[in-house]
């Protein structure tokens, strides 16, 4: 059978993946993770002495702690297996990578194991997310400068 | 025909009974600082604590207006500033600074104290990180 | 070219052992035991590996009741980079080693030389296998365990098992081997390692059809035809490719694969399994058990593997296949 023959049966064979279910699936899991965030954004606000502009630090710690423990437990895996996007773009998915790195490579020892394997999958997010945030800060700076927007 | 006409009767009366726009403070200007207030559209509830020449004026931007919260809380305090320049007015549209006022309102705190805490909310709303 | 094997090695034991989650294998009966602890109680998923390979390869001595120095060669493989597992219980094991990477056709391609040097007159005793763990392999291959990626349903599960084959001189009442075709390396353009089955069942296609043409034979002239571990969507592909050579559909029963139905029916393993450890638990226990009560008379077992790096794939490469088929007839 020649290759183009064979990609064409392939493609009729493999099964679709279901992107509608995937995206409720993943809108649901992604909302249910925002609207915690937000509880435990609140909680802070009222019980601690925190402003909303200054909540977002212990927020974070937060929710990156139970993606801690979920990790741990193995339980976060079966939740990315549901949800996909909905558990991986927020900032648990983001304690998920490095956690699950930091778990895997401990059997190399802290400083060349752990250490020199935690941004393993991360790494790319941290990079790419300074390097953005550094672009996006300039264009608003010309612009500003150049009078079109104020700061 | 008489049983949803009561709810939404008993809906509105509730809409009515909530204090949206709340003074307090010693002295009588209230409805003075009310009316400035209401005057801004974007303003959904505030709450408004001063003693003597210190005034905080905690507001809860209406939801679709939040995305300009801190352009709307600078034309707030220009404006409290222009019309009261004697007075140290401070305005926060931080929802901790509103839930804090309301607290004060609620346990009726009364001159030093009260004092005291309107500089504490203040320095809190000032606060970075 | 197909090699025929005069002599005809025999199949004289199947030693196989696996870890927890394949107690839920429907093949989970043939296997000579299966652990609880993936990692066998050592401090490293390695090490769990090395020591489930000295296990099947005492099982497999153990029924012959022969011991490791009466053993000539010792030929396997795994998926570990550098194959150290399987090279460190060779150390243990104190035989004459030779390492063979083909993936997860790796337990063919060591029955294959260990028939070999059988024949030829220089062994009377090889052990010939490979094996899997999964924790060590998707760590390598693909994600951290923990980490929550979702597996399409074209994904296969790693297995964790080793099966090791002891092959000696010709025994009339054990399964032998006849005939064997090793396989070249296939590309079909496929390049997606959550999609093995479409990137092996070409090459399984190849030396399949090879192995029949040459020896003159047809399907039915087997009783079946097992392959490692195309899992379900990849049978279905080498099913369609081989209707398409004029296979009639009558003889596509015959045909098989040790992945698609290792855990039976359960989605939470998606295509189904894969793993070196797959093929050679599933052909060393259930496929000899089965020759050796009469079930089957002549049997063609082709292991399949991707022969892929996770380098290659990141530098864009295309996945290029192996199949490597065994002609095994009873009396």
């Amino acid at each position: 059978m020649e290759k183009e023959q064979y990609q064409q049966l392939e493609q009729n064979v493999t099964p679709k993946p279901p992107y509608l279910k995937n995206v409720a699936k993943a809108f649901f899991v992604g909302g249910l993770i925002c609207a915690i965030g937000q509880a435990v954004s609140l909680f802070y606000i009222i019980f601690f002495n925190f402003t909303e502009a200054t909540a977002g630090n212990p927020t974070v710690a937060t929710m990156v702690f139970f993606a801690m423990l979920l990790t741990g437990l193995g339980l976060y895996k079966r939740i990315g297996q549901f949800a996909g996007a909905g558990s991986a773009v927020p900032v648990t998915g983001f304690g998920n990578a490095v956690i699950s790195a930091a778990i895997e490579h401990r059997s190399e020892g802290l400083v060349l194991g752990v250490g020199g394997n935690l941004f393993k999958l991360a790494g790319s997010v941290v990079l790419f997310g300074v390097v953005s945030a550094f672009f996006v800060a300039l264009i608003k700076y010309i612009l500003v400068t150049i009078g079109v927007v104020s700061w | 025909m008489t049983l949803p006409l009561l709810v939404v009767l008993m809906l509105l009366n509730g809409c009515a009974e909530k204090e949206k726009f709340i003074v307090y403070g010693p002295s009588q200007n209230g409805s003075e600082v009310e009316a400035l207030i209401k005057e801004e559209d974007y303003v959904e509830r505030s709450t408004v604590i001063y003693y003597d020449d210190s005034m905080l004026v905690a507001v809860q931007i209406k939801p679709w207006e939040k995305w300009k919260k801190a352009k709307l809380e600078k034309k707030l305090q220009k404006k409290f500033e222009e019309k009261y320049p004697n007075k140290d007015v401070f305005v926060s549209a931080d929802y901790k600074i509103f839930y804090e006022a309301n607290k004060i309102k609620k346990d009726q705190i009364e001159d030093n104290k009260l004092n005291d805490k309107i500089t504490e909310l203040k320095d809190l709303a000032k606060e970075e990180t | 070219m197909v090699i025929i094997f005069q002599s005809k090695p025999s199949l004289l034991a199947g030693g196989v052992v696996a870890g927890p989650l394949e107690n839920r294998s429907i093949f989970s009966q043939y296997f000579d035991a299966v652990y609880d602890d993936e990692r066998w109680q050592m401090k490293t998923n390695e090490q769990g590996h090395r020591k489930m390979i000295e296990e099947a390869c005492d099982a497999a001595m153990k029924k012959i009741g022969v011991q490791s120095g009466d053993i000539d060669y010792f030929m396997g493989g795994d998926l570990v980079n550098q194959m150290t597992p399987t090279n460190f219980a060779a150390r243990d094991l104190e035989i004459p080693f030779i390492g063979l990477f083909s993936a997860c056709a790796t337990s063919v391609s060591s029955a294959i030389v260990a028939c070999l040097l059988t024949e030829l007159g220089a062994a009377n005793f090889s052990l010939a296998g490979a094996s899997s763990q999964h924790n060590a392999i998707e760590r390598q291959f693909r994600y951290p365990i923990n980490y929550g990626a979702q597996k399409p349903k074209t994904a296969q599960w790693t297995v964790t098992a080793a099966g090791y084959a002891l092959i000696g001189k010709h025994r009339e009442e054990y399964p032998s081997i006849e005939a064997a075709t090793i396989g070249k390396s296939v590309d079909y353009g496929m390049d997606d390692p959550f999609h093995m089955g479409a990137a092996m069942a070409p090459a399984a296609f190849q030396t399949i059809q090879s192995h029949l043409q040459q020896r003159n034979q047809k399907i039915y002239h087997y009783d079946l035809i097992l392959t490692g571990d195309l899992g379900q969507l990849g049978l279905k592909l080498l099913k369609g490719m081989l209707v398409e050579n004029g296979v009639k559909n009558e003889e596509l029963t015959l045909l098989r694969d040790a992945g698609a139905e290792f855990y039976g029916q359960d989605e939470a393993f998606q295509s189904g399994a894969s793993g070196a450890g797959c093929s050679a638990a599933v052909f060393f226990s259930y496929v000899i058990q089965q020759m050796r009560a009469g079930s089957y008379k002549r049997v063609l077992l082709v292991a399949t593997g991707a022969l892929l790096s996770p380098l290659s794939y990141q530098q864009g490469e295309t996945i290029p296949c192996t199949a490597h088929a065994i002609e095994i007839t009873m009396k």
